[in-house]
């Protein structure tokens, strides 16, 4: 009995002469996550002073109008340059197939409303704006206002669902937090490099961030189970063995969404939102999962053990 | 491979939803509507029925149709026209094209979205509180004045949000008229004065009958050129009932005759929604009489005669179809109307598809490099392509249409379901010396949680936006549900079996 345990506290040491600098320094990573989202805070905060929302929004969420001409010919750039002075607020985009680069038309977006807007371009262009040549939508102001509304708080309310179904599963508080923190910095540090980027949002943009946390708490509660629930190997085997099967599931998530988003891009503004807005986010979820996520739950993991390894 | 219950499972799944997808090899075009009273309509063509042939033109599509009408009636005269449908064979003699409606045979049974298939969406809200009661009342009456104007293919529903704001949402298909927005959001409130004094308003009291498409009383009565092109007038006549035959006898009894002798003081005023469209002169002889019988006339204007015919008799429709209809007792406003052209439809479910195939390539590649076992790729291909085809044979099951937003959220339930096949790929292949059962069933509950986090998540997306991320969240629901009870379950089986040799 006395000589097990001699060779127990031996090993103990052992251990801890070999303890790598990962192992002793991997606290310190989480300054990194830590400064990241005070950064990102801190720059919505003055979004949010200087544009009235953490946001910008596209006329899906103000209110306007958004006119797509299919016309090959028209020259976008001074159709967009000739038309300023009438629609100071306006927004165009060229319509272009992915496989031959030709112009099919153009996005003409706007705050005014859709007879306005429909004259004035008719008039440039010379001809009459039929269901042959354009999709025209139009949103009013009270209701584009109303949905937003109801998004912000569809989005709220989804991330309050998950965190309890996620303290339902793990039942322990730490981890649970450490997954809601890493899905709720996902979305944050998402939001800041989307407003970086000057990309107005449009409703199916807010959808991709409820999107977002069912992409990014898959990773996390693989993580979690591996290492609260398996029996076998040290912490860090446990740890890096999720980070293998995390590191494959997101790389094809990353694979798909971006090839779709390059085949996407230049035809439907919806789904290029939506999966720009998924792309951003996955590459966050590596490093909020990989990082935050791993390091809050490998201090848990190790301080229930009594800093032991098992 | 060892085929048990849960694999089963998947096939009949499979199976049936490729039956209820129903890939169809049929060529010509569906009747989507016949107007009523039309030659066609008392023939007994019926929508639904499958155009093959019109006088011996193959119709394999709607260019072959839109060829064969043009050839056809290309001048004025009357023409015999036989349309052979799959069923029947029906012949009319007549001047201008039927008034029917086709589109092509569809391919399968899956529906697509306005914003793949093209169409027209309105949101329409009423204004100042309204229970539902009234609001299902708005429906009956804008489904009627669609009915009655000659719109079958148009879906009219209530829908509510989130903050409890009631919408009705009024969705058409394919072609879109040029005069829904009116159709729509015309309050339709018809009054007639004689100078200042209301005679009658459009409502069931006042108005037996509209005469709508019987010549001896509706038509276009004249045509004249005009600066920069033809103005038609048209005529039709209402009935009053005899209340309201009276009150005109009694408003006109008092007036005195013009200068000319032939015409009363007073005029008669039209309004619609309070903006006068017509003033009438009322022939002396009317004076103090009761009559039942009231001429409504209007004009219509375009560059050619033709045009201007065809803008008077759409006037005159609207005006018919207002008066027969009734108004609603409130203002609408239209808070939202696209017309998405049906131009790029096609382009963009040939580019969505080859993302699609794309992606899974790319996903089997790196999942190959990853583990380098063929079969348990090769599995995790099948479970997911399995997945799609059982998302889409409900969609065809319960008649959704797919828009962007679904599939979008299609592409989402994929990429989550390839993500957890990973996880239950990734336990299995582990060397521990937990049995592989065990491993599986760890892996399953990280799958379980997943979904329980994300279906939770989704809820609260069903009922914001006046519905319109329904579609979102109904596939993703749908897809996650079943990869979670069917497809995981399966494909674990799969491994298992494959993993077990």
């Amino acid at each position: 009995m006395e000589e097990k345990k001699e060779t127990k506290q031996e090993n103990k040491e052992k251990a801890e002469q070999n303890k790598s600098l990962y192992d002793k320094y991997y606290k310190l990573l989480l300054i990194l996550p830590a400064v990241a989202l005070l950064f990102s805070i801190v720059y919505l905060y003055q979004f949010n002073q200087q544009n009235g929302d953490i946001i910008l929004k596209d006329v899906s969420l103000t209110g306007g109008t958004t006119i797509t001409v299919f016309d090959k010919n028209v020259e976008v750039n001074k159709l967009g340059a000739d038309l300023k002075k009438d629609f100071p607020d306006l927004n165009i985009r060229k319509l272009s197939d992915i496989m031959t680069g030709t112009q099919l038309g153009f996005i003409f977006e706007t705050k005014e409303d859709a007879q306005k807007t429909k004259t004035s371009l008719e008039n440039y262009l010379g001809y009459n704006l039929t269901e042959e040549n354009s999709s025209i939508e139009f949103s009013g102001a009270s209701l584009s206002a109303g949905f937003y509304q109801q998004l912000r708080f569809a989005i709220l309310l989804a991330f309050c669902f998950m965190a309890i179904v996620v303290f339902v599963i793990f039942r322990t508080f730490v981890p649970s937090f450490a997954v809601i923190l890493s899905a709720f910095s996902d979305i944050i540090m998402s939001v800041v490099v989307v407003d970086i980027l000057g990309i107005s949002i449009s409703s199916a943009g807010v959808i991709a961030f409820l999107m977002l946390i069912g992409y990014s708490v898959d990773t996390d509660i693989l993580l979690t189970t591996r290492v609260l629930k398996k029996k076998e190997g040290s912490i860090n085997e446990r740890l890096w063995s999720s980070f293998k099967t995390g590191i494959t599931m997101t790389l094809t998530s990353i694979a798909a969404v971006g090839v779709s988003l390059i085949i996407i891009y230049n035809l439907s503004e919806t789904l290029r939102q939506i999966f720009t807005i998924l792309l951003i986010g996955l590459g966050f979820d590596m490093f909020n999962t990989w990082i935050t996520n791993v390091v809050l739950i490998k201090w848990y993991a190790e301080s229930k053990h009594g800093g032991k390894e098992q | 491979m060892k085929l048990t219950w849960r694999i089963w499972l998947l096939i009949i799944l499979l199976l049936l939803s490729i039956l209820a997808i129903k890939p169809s090899f049929q060529t010509g075009v569906i009747v989507k509507s016949v107007e009523k009273n039309s030659t066609f309509f008392e023939d007994g063509l019926k929508s639904g029925e499958i155009i093959k042939k019109i006088n011996d033109m193959a119709i394999t599509n709607k260019g072959d149709y839109a060829k064969a009408i043009s050839e056809i009636f290309s001048g004025n005269e009357t023409k015999r026209i036989d349309i052979i449908t799959a069923k029947n064979k029906y012949t009319a003699f007549i001047s201008e094209p039927p008034k029917i409606t086709v589109e092509d045979v569809p391919k399968t049974k899956l529906q697509t979205g306005l914003d793949l298939r093209g169409g027209a969406r309105a949101l329409v809200q009423p204004e100042g509180n309204i229970t539902d009661e009234e609001l299902n009342n708005l429906i009956d009456i804008s489904r009627n004045r669609f009915n009655v104007y000659g719109l079958s293919d148009i879906q009219i529903k209530a829908v509510r949000d989130l903050s409890g704001n009631k919408f009705m949402l009024v969705e058409v298909a394919g072609a879109t008229p040029s005069d829904l927005k009116e159709l729509i959001s015309k309050q339709g409130k018809f009054e007639a004065k004689v100078g200042n004094v209301s005679v009658f308003k459009g409502e069931k009291n006042d108005i037996a009958d509209v005469c709508k498409t019987d010549a001896t009383c509706a038509g276009i009565t004249a045509c004249n050129q005009i600066q920069g092109g033809y103005a038609c007038s048209f005529r039709f006549s209402i009935y009053l009932t005899e209340d309201a035959a009276k009150k005109h006898a009694d408003v006109t009894r008092n007036l005195t005759l013009d200068e000319s002798g032939k015409y009363l003081s007073e005029k008669l005023y039209l309004f619609v929604d309070d903006i006068q469209v017509d003033e009438l002169f009322i022939g002396a002889d009317l004076k103090g009489q009761v009559t039942t019988q009231v001429a409504i006339q209007g004009s219509g204007t375009g560059k050619t005669q033709q045009e201007a015919i065809s803008d008077a008799k759409a006037n005159m429709n609207k005006l018919q179809t207002i008066l027969i209809t009734g108004s609603l007792p409130y203002k609408l406003n239209i808070v939202k109307l696209d017309t998405i052209s049906p131009l790029l439809g096609n382009e963009f479910t040939y580019l969505i598809l080859i993302a699609g195939i794309i992606s899974m390539g790319v996903v089997a590649i790196i999942i190959f490099a990853r583990y380098r076992r063929i079969k348990a790729s090769l599995a995790l291909l099948f479970t997911s392509f399995s997945e799609i085809l059982i998302i889409l044979g409900i969609a065809a099951l319960i008649r959704w249409n797919l828009d962007l937003p679904s599939i979008a959220g299609i592409l989402a339930t994929i990429g989550t379901g390839v993500d957890q096949q990973i996880v239950i790929l990734d336990e299995a292949t582990t060397r521990e010396t937990l049995s592989l059962k065990e491993r599986m069933k760890r892996a399953l509950f990280v799958v379980v949680g997943a979904y329980f986090t994300a279906f939770a998540s989704l809820i609260p997306l069903y009922w914001a936006v006046a519905g319109l991320f329904k579609g979102f969240a109904l596939t993703t629901l749908i897809g996650i549900t079943i990869g979670v009870f069917v497809t995981r379950p399966a494909f674990s089986d799969m491994i298992k079996s494959i993993e077990g040799e």
